[in-house]
């Protein structure tokens, strides 16, 4: 719970290390390849913790994180400003996840079952996690849309404004992909 | 509906997620480093390259008709880049090894036009690169301009006040204060396009004739490929399909000649995306006059130099294409530049293209900054015109990333102006730019007023393929106020729709209306439309339970449909008529033996359709569409159809076909 939060604020609102970040990425983007390696140092654990939640176990969470960290490296340049780096940050994450899951279609199988193992940090209590497992396998089960906005409101804490950001649409779609979302789970919550 | 319970979605904030493993991380941070690295190297080389390569270009002028097919070696040259370090930019822009390497293009590399074309600004300033988008013009730009202007504003005349000076480190202090606010858009918002409705299916009974304009704008496909390659699909009124379809060159057997100029070729063809009906592709190449009897060409280049075209997309960008397109010039051309907005006036007297010295030190001296003030940007850009005109092509060249600004406020008073000098002589094309401003709507408006073409540059490649590639068709119309009706046979055809064209409808009177205007046709432009028709019998639309029944067609044979086309020679005003019949001889069976071309501007149209959410043709898959292109590739010496393929596949990942 700690973990996550500290996690989350340093996501979410503007800041001193938000500003920070923001300067790193100006210095990358002119080759600065220490601040580049400081920079992807600061990102890891956050892309990898999203890459886990979208995906839910740890050896694709580590793929993806590692995909996104190239990607990063390669397109850094390309960052243009136009939304703030945490969320340009998040939407390659969430497309490289689509992308990862989209090419490993036919091992879904395998990714379900190693949810069931994955490990997680602090284990709630038990029957917490009952519930808990049951949804997040749910919530992953959704059309891509609707995973996405659930995950970035709920998961990842965002205000609708920002989830729309990254995701690329406007505010009042993810308020309705998460109403959607609502609508197919209805059974299961 | 208020749910008493918690909301369960709650029970996702409190999830743990694992810590990373330190092995993963190391080896991630890593890859991400050299990844960085080799991009940095990548990047550095054009840097170095491109200024003395852009002198050299002129010592190639005699070779200067000879197209070079390929503008997106730049593209994907990247990696190859790296090898070919010391030959770097003249190489492929001068020589024959363009084409095989296009091909070679890795597909998932989305934006390295951006990457590897910017890359002089890149080097010295800060922040324009990753400026914000317009959108946030009230806080960001003051203090970003000052970075590019900079340089280039030591050398500007005294004539132009020159902007505060600001050191170049205010834009990196802006960077990192918090009044840079980047946050705000979600879309690229503020291009404003004209609003249109979809062509309806009509009913060849009621409704025979089809008219409309010809026309050759590509700037909606320009727009629609930068905003799929950044990530975002593009708003249903930026999609128009005749563009789209417009954009590629294709095969069509040439016109006899100038006074012929173009030959009508028709096909008829199975629909892909519905089994019931057929396509009609009317196709048309327009005919190419040999070098020497292109007649001289007078242009004056309207330069927008607001502040916000201080971006590497904008004046720098419009400042290399410029140096392309000069090497396309003739000793009889003569060109002038007037700039507005920012620095106003004559940058350069009407000169003649043989002095590239001249004319390339006065587009350096270019720069934008400072308000839009004081412009009577076109009507000093129309004077030169008028000064210098020749019995040739008398155009004004309007580049802008959206600011009109030009001097006239009211936009119906400016399409009027540029009305009235259309009829003596002068005419207008539009060159758009960057994003976030742009203004489609208007620039449509003065191109079609203009008699001229608008096209959109979003990178090198474009200006190299609307200048260098296309610059006949560009500058050197062959055929004036093109329209083509088409007459349906009801007995064979019960209903119909064209695809696109929708901003180019006329009515069926105007047709043989001189006076109406219409679109214009360059040397060696191809233009091709596309009818969805049905077959009598297979109709949609119910018939008409007490309606008479409706004139019995005459016999016409087996006639599908009549095709004609009015287009006036340049300078005249009285029009010629080419007519030709659609008979069964053209018709297919199916579309893979219609040709390529035909197979190809399907795939184009099917995808616009499905692009724009359209009504008709949505059905077809983004892999149907994507195979379809892919088959109907051919030589593809541009590689644009490759790339077209590939922007098929970015659709489909920003809009998933349901499953």
């Amino acid at each position: 719970m700690q973990a996550s939060l500290v996690g989350l604020t340093a996501a979410s609102i503007p800041d001193p290390t938000h500003a920070y970040s923001e300067a790193l990425v100006r210095r990358a983007q002119n080759g600065d390849a220490e601040a580049f390696a400081e920079l992807i140092e600061d990102q890891y654990d956050r892309i990898f913790r999203t890459a886990w939640r979208w995906c839910g176990n740890a050896p694709d969470a580590e793929d993806i994180a590692q995909d996104v960290c190239v990607r990063l490296g390669a397109a850094l340049k390309s960052f243009d400003g136009r939304s703030a780096f945490s969320s340009w940050v998040y939407r390659i994450t969430i497309n490289m996840v689509r992308d990862f899951q989209r090419a490993g279609r036919r091992r879904g199988a395998h990714v379900d079952a190693y949810a069931e193992i994955a490990p997680t940090e602090e284990a709630p209590s038990q029957e917490d996690a009952a519930t808990s497992s049951q949804l997040w396998d749910a919530v992953r089960r959704l059309p891509e849309k609707q995973r996405d906005a659930v995950l970035l409101v709920y998961a990842e804490d965002l205000s609708h404004a920002r989830a729309a950001e990254i995701m690329g649409i406007k505010e009042a779609t993810v308020s309705f992909h998460v109403h959607e979302a609502r609508k197919t789970l209805r059974g299961l919550l | 509906m208020t749910d008493h319970r918690p909301d369960p979605f709650d029970q996702l904030r409190n999830a743990p997620a694992p810590r990373p493993r330190d092995a993963a991380k190391a080896a991630a941070l890593a890859a991400a480093r050299a990844a960085f690295e080799a991009e940095t190297e990548k990047s550095k080389i054009p840097a170095k390259g491109n200024p003395a390569a852009r002198r050299l270009m002129s010592i190639f002028a005699s070779f200067k008709r000879i197209s070079i097919m390929d503008m997106r070696v730049p593209i994907g040259t990247a990696a190859i880049a790296l090898l070919v370090l010391p030959l770097g930019w003249q190489l492929y822009s001068s020589t024959a090894l363009s084409p095989t390497q296009s091909v070679s293009r890795p597909a998932p590399a989305p934006q390295p036009v951006e990457e590897a074309e910017p890359a002089p600004v890149d080097t010295r300033s800060e922040a324009p690169a990753v400026a914000p988008p317009v959108t946030t013009m009230p806080v960001a730009p003051e203090p970003m301009l000052e970075s590019e202007a900079a340089p280039s504003m030591m050398r500007i005349p005294s004539a132009v006040p020159p902007p505060p000076a600001a050191p170049i480190t205010l834009a990196q202090d802006s960077a990192m204060s918090p009044a840079y606010i980047g946050t705000s858009a979600t879309e690229p918002s503020g291009d404003e396009f004209t609003s249109f409705d979809e062509q309806r299916l009509k009913i060849a009974a009621e409704e025979p004739v089809s008219t409309f304009s010809l026309d050759v704008d590509t700037a909606s496909y320009s727009y629609v490929r930068r905003q799929l390659e950044d990530g975002f699909v593009p708003e249903p009124d930026a999609v128009r399909i005749e563009e789209l379809i417009n954009y590629f060159p294709y095969d069509y057997p040439a016109a006899p000649s100038a006074d012929m100029p173009f030959k009508p070729t028709v096909k008829v063809f199975p629909t892909p995306w519905n089994d019931k009906t057929e396509i009609m592709a009317i196709g048309i190449r327009g005919y190419a006059p040999p070098a020497e009897a292109i007649p001289p060409s007078n242009l004056v280049f309207l330069i927008d130099t607001s502040g916000s075209m201080d971006e590497p997309d904008k004046l720098p960008l419009l400042k290399r294409s410029f140096a392309l397109l000069l090497d396309q010039l003739s000793d009889k051309d003569t060109v002038s530049i007037v700039t507005y907005a920012g620095s106003a006036g004559v940058a350069l007297e009407p000169t003649s293209a043989s002095d590239k010295a001249k004319i390339l030190s006065a587009l350096d001296e270019l720069g934008a900054g400072g308000s839009t003030a004081g412009a009577e940007g076109i009507e000093l850009a129309y004077r030169l015109a008028e000064q210098g005109k020749v019995d040739g092509t008398n155009r004004v060249i309007l580049a802008t990333d959206g600011d009109f600004n030009v001097g006239i406020d009211d936009p119906k008073a400016l399409e009027q102006f540029i009305t009235k000098k259309r009829q003596s002589g002068i005419s207008l094309s539009v060159l758009g730019f960057g994003r976030g401003n742009l203004d489609d709507a208007t620039m449509q408006a003065l191109a079609q007023n203009g008699n001229g073409n608008a096209s959109y540059l979003s990178n090198f490649a474009e200006a190299k393929k609307v200048l260098v590639e296309e610059v006949g068709g560009t500058l050197h119309t062959i055929a004036q106020d093109v329209k083509v009706q088409v007459e349906f046979n009801p007995a064979l055809v019960s209903e119909y729709r064209l695809i696109g064209y929708e901003t180019r409808h006329l009515n069926r009177e105007d047709f043989n209306n001189d006076a109406v205007d219409a679109g214009d046709i360059g040397a060696g432009h191809t233009v091709t439309a596309l009818y969805e028709i049905t077959p009598a019998g297979e109709g949609q639309v119910d018939p008409l339970r007490y309606g008479s029944e409706t004139t019995q067609p005459a016999a016409s044979g087996d006639e599908l449909a009549f095709l004609k086309i009015r287009y006036k020679l340049p300078g005249e005003s009285v029009s010629q008529l080419i007519e030709q019949p659609v008979t069964p001889s053209v018709a297919y069976d199916d579309i893979a033996v219609a040709g390529i071309d035909a197979q190809f501007a399907t795939a184009v149209a099917a995808f616009g359709q499905k692009l724009r959410g359209s009504a008709y043709g949505s059905d077809m898959t983004w892999a149907e569409i994507e195979a379809l292109a892919r088959s109907a590739r051919g030589m593809d010496e541009g590689g644009y159809r490759a790339e077209f393929v590939r922007l098929v596949r970015d659709a489909a990942m920003l809009e998933p076909d349901a499953e």
